[in-house]
This record gives C-alpha cells, sequence and structure tokens, in this order.
C-alpha cells in the first residue's frame, strides 16, 4: 500500500509540477505572513516587521530548492534541464557541435560497419546445428607443390566407412565429371539461365543436417550406388531460384531443363541454403565417371565431416593420420601420390580444418586490418574529441568555476558534461549507425563477392551493442574530459582570476599536445598502411599479364554436355566464331578453354617424349592446359617467342601439334631446343578420342593464368581446329573496336541460332577481367585509404585546434612583444615552428609503431616492401603538407595581432 | 528507502510526527507547536521544517490537505497516515532506547 502511495506521490511531483510548485510556494508565503503577524503583535510597525520576518525566513528559493530535492524529482528534473541547457549551448555554438558530431558519426559508423563485417564474416557461428563440429578435410601433397586439394573418391569412400571419430561424412563437387565450372544452363519457361551448381551426396547433407524446405534428398541409390552412364535426371532448387525463376509455383514432380536434359525436381531447399559459400542455385545428384571413381590419383572430391558428441579436432585428426599413414599397404597401391620415388609419410596427408575457416580462408586477415584501421580511427576521434572538449572546458571554467561557487556539487557539474556528451554521442550515435548500415549496403552491392559470407550479413543485436558502447563510452569520456580535474577551493579562486584572462594550466597543455602527437602517430601508421596497399594496387594493375588486353571483349557459352558430341560441339563453335567473325568492327574472334588471368589449374600429368623428371618420372604434371580455337595468338595479342603459331594447313595434317610457354619449356627442356619435343596430352582432357603423341612447333611467351600476382606456370596449347573436338565450355574472345553493351544483341542472336537453350554469360571487356582479379586487394585499398584519409583530416583538425587554442592564449603576450619591436614573420614562424614540432614527434611515433605493425600486411602487399623508403617518404611529405597548412592558419592569426586592440583589452 | 538520519534529523521527524498526531496541523503550527511545549527549548527553523515535512510527505508517513485555518486563511494541513501511526511508534521506541542508552552513560560516567 504505502509502496503505490509513494509512487502516486512522486508521479504527481512529477506530473503535475506547476500544481506542486504552487502550493510550495503557498505553504511558505503562509510561515511568512504568520512570522510577519507575529512580529506585528508583539509591537513593530509593519514594515520592521515584514524585513525581520524575511531575515529570519531567509532565502525562500533555498528552502523551495531542498523541498523539491526531499521530493525526489530533481534527479529527472535536473535530467530534463541538463538536456534543454545542453541543447540550447550546443545550437549557440553550431560549429562546435557540428564538428564534434560528424566526426562522432564518421568514427562510430566506420566501426560499426567494419565490426558489421568482422562479427557477420568472422565472429558469427555457420548457420548449421552444432557448427562447430563441421570439418573440412584437404588433401596436402608437399611433394608436388598441393596443398587444399580436393581428395579422390576412393579415399573419400573408404575413410567414410572406416572412420570411428565422425558422426557423418560427405562430399560435393562443383567440377568433377559431369559440370566442369560449378555452373549449369537450366532453362525456366524460355528463359536460358545460367546458374550456380553443387553436386552433393546424400550424406553431405546429412553432416551439415539440412533438409529441403519441400520434397525430399536425394537417396543413397541416386549418388553412391548410381550406375547409370549419365548422373541421374533429377535436382533440388534454392529456395532463392524457385522464387525468382519459377515465381514460387509448385514444381516438385515436375520436370525442369537442366544441361539440355529434363530434370525432375524432387525437392525444394530453405530459404539461405549453401555449402561453402557456393551461393548455390541448385543442387545436383554427385556422380562420377566410373573410371574416374577409381582413381586414386584423381582429386575431385571436396569433404566435408561431423564429428561426433565430444570428440575434438585433435581426436580426429589424429585418426585421419592414421589412416593415411597404412593407406598405401592397405590398399596396396601408391598411385594417389604422383612420385617415383618410395612414398614418404609427409608426401600425401589429410588435414582437417574448422569449416568456418575454411569458408573464410584468407579474407580475414584484410578484415582484421580493416577493424584495427577504423580501431585507429577512434582512437583518433577519441583524442579529438578529447580536445574539443577540453578547448570548449577551457572557455567555460569560468561558467563552470562560477556554478561550483554558488553551490552546485561537483555531481552536479559532472552530471551536466555527461549529459552534454551523451547528447552528442547519441546524436553521433545515430547518425553513425546510419552511416553504417547504408555502408555495408553499399560495399555488398559494389563488391558482392569480394567478402565471404555477404549473404548473411546484417546490423544484428550484437553489432547494435558495439555502437552503443561506443557512444556510451564516448559520451563519458567527453563529460569527464570536460570537466577535468577536481579542484580545491583555493585553486577554485585561481581560477576565477585565470579566467578572466582566460590561460590554462600546463598539464592540459602537455595533455592536448600528447592527443595531438598520437593522432599524427596514429595516422602516419594508417597512411603508411594504405599507402603501401595502394601502391600494391597499382603494381598489381600494371602487371603485363602476357597478353594485349586492349579492345578486348569476351563472354563465355557452355553446349550441353548430355546431348552433344564433342564433333558437333566442336561444329556450333565454329559456327559461333565465324558468325562473330562477320560482324563489322569485329577484328578477330577466337574461343579457348580457360580465360586468363583468371582460371583455375588444371595440373595435368603429361607423359613426355624422352624424359625423365628428377625423382623418375616419365611424365611432368602441366599446370595449364590451354584449347584453342582460330587464330589465337595472333588475335591475343601473345608473341611467340621461338618456331611458329597454329597455322590453318595444320589442320589438315596427320601429326598433331602443340605450342608451350617459356616456363614450360625451361622446366622440362633446360636449355635445349624445345622445337621437335613431344608430349602426350591425355584425351580425356579435352574430349579427344584417343591419347596422341603431339609435336612442340612453337614457344609462345609466358601467360598469367591464376590472377595477376601470381607467377605463370607451365602452359599448353592444343589447337581444338586440329581435333575437330571440343570440351563443353569455351570463353570466346573477340578483337573489337566496339563496346559490350553494343555487342550483346548480336552474340545472343548468334549464340541462339546455334542452341537456343544456351544463355551467353560474363559478357564484358577484358580490363573488367582484370579489375575482377584484383578485386579483394583493390577493396581493401579503397577502404583503408578512406579510413586513412579521415585519420589524416582528423589530425590535421587536431593540430589546427591546439595551436589556434594556443594563439588565443598567448594573444596578449604576442601583442606586446609585437608592440616592444618583434617581427611578425618571426612570430609567424615560431608558431608554425611549434605545430611542426608536435607533428614530426608524432610521425617517430607512427613511423615506429608503423614498421612494428606493416609486416602484419606483409602478406597482403604485392611488389612492395613494408618498408619501401618511397611510400614512407611520400607518407612523411603529404603529412608535413598537411600540418603545414593547419599550423600556418593559426600562425598567420597570430602575426596579425594588433597590439593596440589587445592591450587595450586587458 | 529513508535517507539515513543523523540524530538531530532524526528526532525533527519524531517531533512532527508526535506533534501531529492527535489532531492535523499547519507548518507553522507544528513549528509553534513545538517551541511551546519544550519551553522555547526547541526552535524548529523553517529552513529545515519544510523539507522534512515534505520528505515525510513522500514517505507516505504523513498526508498533507489545503484547508482553511480560524482566521479564514487556506493552509497546508498535515496528519499521520496508517504506516506513519506506526512509524511514530517505531521512533519512539528507538528515541527511548537512545535516551536510556544515553543517560546511563552520561549518569555512570
Amino acid at each position: 500500500m504505502r509502496i503505490l502511495d509513494k509512487a502516486r506521490l512522486r508521479l504527481r511531483s512529477l506530473c503535475r509540477r506547476p500544481k506542486v510548485e504552487f502550493e510550495l510556494e503557498a505553504e511558505l508565503r503562509f510561515h511568512l505572513d504568520q512570522l510577519i503577524e507575529e512580529n506585528i503583535s508583539s509591537g513593530m510597525p509593519p514594515e520592521e516587521a515584514r524585513r525581520a520576518a524575511q531575515r529570519i525566513v531567509g532565502g525562500i528559493a533555498q528552502y523551495k530548492e531542498e523541498c523539491r530535492d526531499m521530493r525526489r524529482i530533481n534527479f529527472v528534473g535536473d535530467l530534463v534541464q541538463d538536456v534543454r541547457y545542453t541543447i540550447r549551448s550546443l545550437a549557440k555554438s553550431a560549429g562546435f557541435t557540428g564538428v564534434v558530431v560528424a566526426t562522432l558519426a564518421l568514427g562510430i559508423g566506420a566501426n560499426t560497419a567494419i565490426f558489421t563485417i568482422v562479427h557477420g564474416v568472422l565472429l558469427r557461428p555457420l548457420d548449421y546445428p552444432k557448427p562447430d563440429q563441421l570439418m573440412y578435410l584437404t588433401a596436402e601433397s608437399p611433394a608436388i607443390g598441393g596443398t587444399r586439394n580436393a581428395l579422390s573418391a576412393p579415399e573419400y569412400t573408404e575413410f567414410r566407412q572406416m572412420n570411428q571419430s565422425f558422426a557423418a561424412v560427405g562430399a560435393y563437387s562443383t567440377g568433377g565429371a559431369a559440370y566442369t565450372t560449378g555452373e549449369v544452363n537450366l532453362t525456366a519457361g524460355d528463359r536460358p539461365l545460367r546458374v550456380r551448381s553443387i553436386s552433393v551426396d546424400a550424406h553431405l547433407l546429412k553432416a551439415l543436417r539440412i533438409q529441403p524446405e519441400q520434397g525430399r534428398f536425394f537417396s543413397d541409390e541416386e549418388t553412391a550406388r548410381w550406375t547409370g552412364t549419365l548422373p541421374p535426371p533429377i535436382a533440388i532448387l534454392s529456395h532463392e531460384l524457385w522464387r525468382t525463376a519459377f515465381g514460387g509455383r509448385p514444381l516438385v514432380g515436375q520436370k525442369v531443363e537442366i544441361e539440355g536434359r529434363p530434370h525432375e525436381i524432387v525437392g525444394i531447399m530453405p530459404p539461405g541454403a549453401d555449402v561453402m559459400d557456393n551461393h548455390t542455385q541448385v543442387w545436383l545428384p554427385l556422380w562420377l565417371h566410373p573410371s574416374t571413381a577409381r582413381q586414386r590419383g584423381v582429386h575431385v572430391l571436396f569433404v566435408i565431416a561431423r564429428l561426433k558428441d565430444g570428440v575434438t579436432l585433435e581426436a580426429g585428426q589424429t585418426e585421419l593420420n592414421a589412416f593415411v599413414k597404412d593407406w598405401g599397404e592397405r590398399v596396396g597401391t601408391k598411385d594417389h601420390v604422383p612420385t617415383n620415388r618410395p612414398l614418404r609419410a609427409v608426401d600425401h596427408t589429410l588435414q582437417l580444418r574448422p569449416l568456418q575457416d575454411a569458408i573464410v580462408g584468407n579474407a580475414s586477415r584484410p578484415i582484421w586490418v580493416l577493424q584495427a584501421a577504423v580501431g585507429f580511427v577512434l582512437l583518433i576521434v577519441c583524442a579529438n574529441l578529447a580536445n574539443l572538449a577540453m578547448a570548449r572546458a577551457g572557455s567555460r571554467r569560468r561558467e563552470f568555476v562560477l556554478r561550483a561557487a554558488l553551490g552546485a556539487s561537483r555531481g552536479r557539474l559532472l552530471r551536466q558534461s555527461v549529459t552534454e556528451g551523451a547528447v552528442l554521442a547519441g546524436a553521433g550515435g545515430i547518425l553513425g549507425l546510419w552511416l553504417a548500415g547504408a555502408g555495408v549496403r553499399a560495399l555488398i552491392r559494389a563488391y558482392p563477392t569480394s567478402i565471404p559470407r555477404t549473404s548473411e550479413l546484417t546490423l544484428d543485436l550484437p553489432v547494435l551493442l558495439v555502437a552503443l558502447g561506443l557512444s556510451t563510452g564516448t559520451a563519458l569520456l567527453f563529460g569527464f574530459v570536460s570537466l577535468g580535474r577536481r579542484r580545491t577551493s583555493s585553486s577554485m579562486v585561481t581560477a576565477l582570476k585565470e579566467g578572466a584572462r582566460g590561460t590554462s594550466g600546463a598539464w592540459r597543455h602537455y595533455a592536448r599536445r600528447g592527443l595531438v602527437i598520437a593522432q599524427v602517430a596514429f595516422a602516419v601508421m594508417l597512411v603508411i598502411g594504405a599507402g603501401l596497399l595502394v601502391q600494391s594496387v597499382y603494381n598489381l594493375t600494371r602487371i603485363d599479364a602476357g597478353f594485349d588486353r586492349s579492345r578486348l571483349v569476351t563472354f563465355s557459352m557452355t553446349l550441353p554436355m548430355a546431348n552433344s558430341d564433342p564433333d558437333t560441339r566442336a561444329q556450333a563453335y565454329q559456327r559461333v566464331l565465324e558468325r562473330l567473325r562477320s560482324v563489322p568492327g569485329v577484328l578477330g574472334t577466337v574461343a579457348m578453354s580457360g580465360l586468363p588471368p583468371n582460371r583455375t589449374p588444371d595440373a595435368i600429368a603429361t607423359p613426355i617424349g624422352n624424359y625423365t623428371s628428377d625423382d623418375g618420372r616419365p611424365f611432368e604434371i602441366i599446370d595449364y592446359y590451354q584449347f584453342v580455337m582460330g587464330d589465337y595468338f595472333g588475335t591475343m595479342g601473345i608473341p611467340i617467342v621461338a618456331g611458329r603459331g597454329f597455322e590453318r594447313t595444320d589442320n589438315a595434317s596427320q601429326g598433331k601439334v602443340a605450342i608451350v610457354n617459356e616456363t614450360l619449356a625451361k622446366r622440362i627442356w633446360k636449355g635445349q631446343n624445345p622445337i621437335g619435343q613431344r608430349l602426350r596430352p591425355p584425351a580425356g582432357s579435352f574430349a579427344a578420342n584417343d591419347d596422341v603423341w603431339h609435336t612442340v612447333i612453337g614457344v609462345a611467351k609466358d601467360v598469367r593464368q591464376r590472377g595477376v600476382e601470381h607467377p605463370a606456370g607451365t602452359e599448353l596449347y592444343v589447337s581444338l581446329d586440329q581435333h575437330a573436338v571440343s570440351p563443353p565450355s569455351m570463353n570466346v574472345v573477340m578483337r573489337t573496336t566496339l563496346l559490350p553493351a553494343a555487342l550483346s544483341g548480336t552474340i545472343e542472336r548468334v549464340v541462339r541460332e546455334v542452341d537456343t537453350t544456351v544463355p551467353v554469360v560474363r559478357l564484358r571487356d577484358m580490363d573488367s577481367v582484370f579489375a575482377e582479379s584484383i578485386r579483394r586487394p583493390r577493396l581493401l585499398a579503397q577502404l583503408l585509404g578512406a579510413f586513412a584519409g579521415l585519420a589524416l583530416l582528423l589530425a590535421a583538425i587536431g593540430t589546427y585546434g591546439v595551436l589556434s587554442f594556443m594563439v588565443t592564449e598567448r594573444r596578449r603576450e604576442i601583442g606586446i612583444r609585437i608592440a616592444l619591436g618583434a617581427v611578425r614573420s618571426h612570430v609567424l614562424t615560431q608558431i608554425m615552428k611549434q605545430g611542426l614540432r608536435v607533428t614530426a614527434m608524432g610521425v617517430a611515433i607512427g613511423l615506429a609503431g608503423a614498421l612494428a605493425l606493416n609486416r602484419l600486411i606483409a602478406s597482403l602487399l604485392f611488389g612492395v616492401q613494408p618498408t619501401d623508403t618511397v611510400t614512407i617518404a611520400f607518407v612523411i611529405a603529404t603529412i608535413t603538407a598537411v600540418a603545414v597548412v593547419a599550423s600556418w592558419l593559426p600562425a598567420w592569426r597570430a602575426s596579425r595581432v594588433d597590439p593596440n586592440i589587445v592591450l587595450r583589452d586587458e | 528507502m529513508a535517507k539515513p538520519t543523523d540524530l538531530v534529523q532524526g528526532t525533527l521527524d519524531l517531533l512532527i510526527l508526535k506533534t501531529i498526531s492527535l489532531e492535523s496541523k499547519h507548518g507553522w503550527a507544528i513549528a509553534k507547536r513545538i517551541q511551546q511545549v519544550s519551553h522555547e527549548a526547541l526552535q524548529v527553523q523553517q529552513g529545515s521544517l519544510y523539507p522534512a515535512l515534505h520528505r515525510l510527505e513522500q514517505q507516505a508517513w504523513i498526508k498533507a490537505e489545503w484547508r482553511p485555518t480560524e482566521t479564514g486563511r487556506m493552509a497546508k494541513f498535515y496528519s499521520l497516515t496508517r504506516s506513519g501511526r506506526k512509524q511514530l511508534e517505531r521512533e519512539l521506541a528507538n528515541w527511548v532506547r537512545l535516551s536510556t542508552a544515553i543517560n546511563i552513560v552520561v549518569q555512570e560516567a
């Protein structure tokens, strides 16, 4: 009951404030009147009686305040008052407020955005039940330089059957024998689409524990025990593809054309279901050609395993090691390792990694680098805020001291300062959150594939908590700094006196200078890091990939494998190429199996005539096979350095010919003449009929294949014109003066004339292909560059702020010195020297920090050392230039000081 | 809920509660009454009286209503609530215990 009464009273005090106030006034007035009356009745004249009474009663206002305190409403009342006062005083100094809020918004926004990525990509567990049990299995063959390879089919099945540590082991393939690129042609209505595909077996979904949303999953009979010569014609669609391409209409049980063959849709996956960030749109049953399924040297399966409850990664790894160790003896073969030496244990191992690590891969370092960078930016922001707060506190010292002298408690003043901080941080935080949301969305739009797991990125609760924490932290910091140290009553007097002249204590000078030094130091570190990355990206764009990339337009197409044989495919491609060659403005048209500079390695063991490798093999692993149609070297602009290129006359000749690149010639024939040597590429690699010996007729200049930053590997060129066969997928490249947009209609018409089910994909110019290949370093450099620019700007504002504050404080001294005959230019250089000294200290500390930290980004750099003197010199020059500008303004103002005015002000 | 009260403040609460336990009074009358009963020994200053009244009211130990005085002027009259009466008993018991203890100490020493 009493609690209710109390609550009612408190509420009344709060909500019916005017009434309560009025009553208080009346009550005290009544008391005063009674006192006056008493005085009069004791014989005092009325006027005197009133004065005496008022003397006794004293400050009515003070009693009122105490009564209000007793009503406990002051806390809320004060808060409202504080907020109002804050908003009024902030509105009055709009410049200050704007700078603080903008700075905060940028700092909090950048941090929230990057933390969204850190959290969504690196920290948040995968969207499967018990995701920490999921492991990714890779085969390591250091002897031939192969790491993180797929497993061979026998390895996979034997391990699945024999293991003890895993609850389920499943496999998938994005390439393999059936589909070559992790993409398939799919016809939705009459529209041919190219969609992302994955081939999985029944065990994989058991391991991941995902269930189709509708329909069923593939059975063991349709995957592992399938004996047909083609994969079973069934498929599961992703929820997203089902909605967008088929409008979400009932589809299970119906037929959809995939790769030119009708497939029954047996299920629809739940929204967001995926494997290894593959952006899977269609799930197909895993099927291997019987010969592939038997071969231990053919590594085609990616394996995901779920540990049993309570089994650790180490225990699983121990079992794997034991399994691989006596594998050779157990199965009586060692052909899973392509070496003729006695097999050593280290030559072939299976390695477990948490699935999340495998998905994130090498994206984690750039993301942490960015997080560190925005952390630095936030520190600079805080230093700037502290500086601004101090400057403001300096100019408001008198106000605070006066309020303290009038009886405001320190707590009360602190509350006022913190309220001010909270209002600023609140505004900055809200703006920052908005910036972060917009930033992350823009980032995903601009770079959809540069960051893993982007489909899962959201500003969720942990991210919001971090943003809230950042805002609260800065609010408190701001509040405490702007109030400054506790003052004794004697120092208060000094402060009041000093305040008149507006100077401040020495510690403030040191603190503020320290903050600027720290700002400059952090900015130096960031700018050097960004400079190195920008230099790396510049180096990447300048790489000569080995061919003339200007005025090239490319697209890719895949003829369905199921209902076409190699010969008809070759004819179809020839028809497409012929028709494109006749288009006005097209100078040359060729086709190739792998588009440089961004293709996956083939790594095909190729027998070589009269050859024995260092470890006794009659063959060599060739990194890239390039199957070409047309005048490949002429159109691509790849120089032939020895011998000749393919010629039309070759097509009719019986002897098959090949061209090798410089690296292959050097590695295999080591200074001998490569022309006339022989190799025997396996027929299966390009759908030919028999393995035949090819004679080398020329050596081509190296072309970068696996990303521009990687050195060219060994490469073998075979002319498909001579063999009159073709693999299903080819990349067409045209040398033309036209733009891709101008050609798209023509290209689509030409392809449709040849096959209506085949979509034209990835139509673009070669420059886009290059940009794509360096998208991640470029994204990192751009973001880091933006953060570094922000840091530089903030540091400049900091330097400027401190100097101009100092000049304001020393106006009088400067005025007197000028009056006594000091030369104005002297004053200018002196002030500037102070600014530059602070900058120099910051640069020195920042350089030391950068040298210590830059090895962390060494792995992200290309063609530039972390200690690159040119970059560092450039950074120092930039920062010095910025510091000169930031110092010059206040210094110039100091030199313009008019002694007459300053001295008269006193 | 109540603020820790020192002796003087605690006593003032007791004096107020006791004074209005028989009939409701306004602030002026409370002060006068305490003065008279204590033979002018206790002078309650307005500066402590009214904050104390507001605190007691906020604690729901006393309640206030506006009524005309004998002279017809409106004044704020305070009276005890039920929980105020209990509080008075507690304060009285406390006071007796405390004053007895102090007496013993003072006389023994």
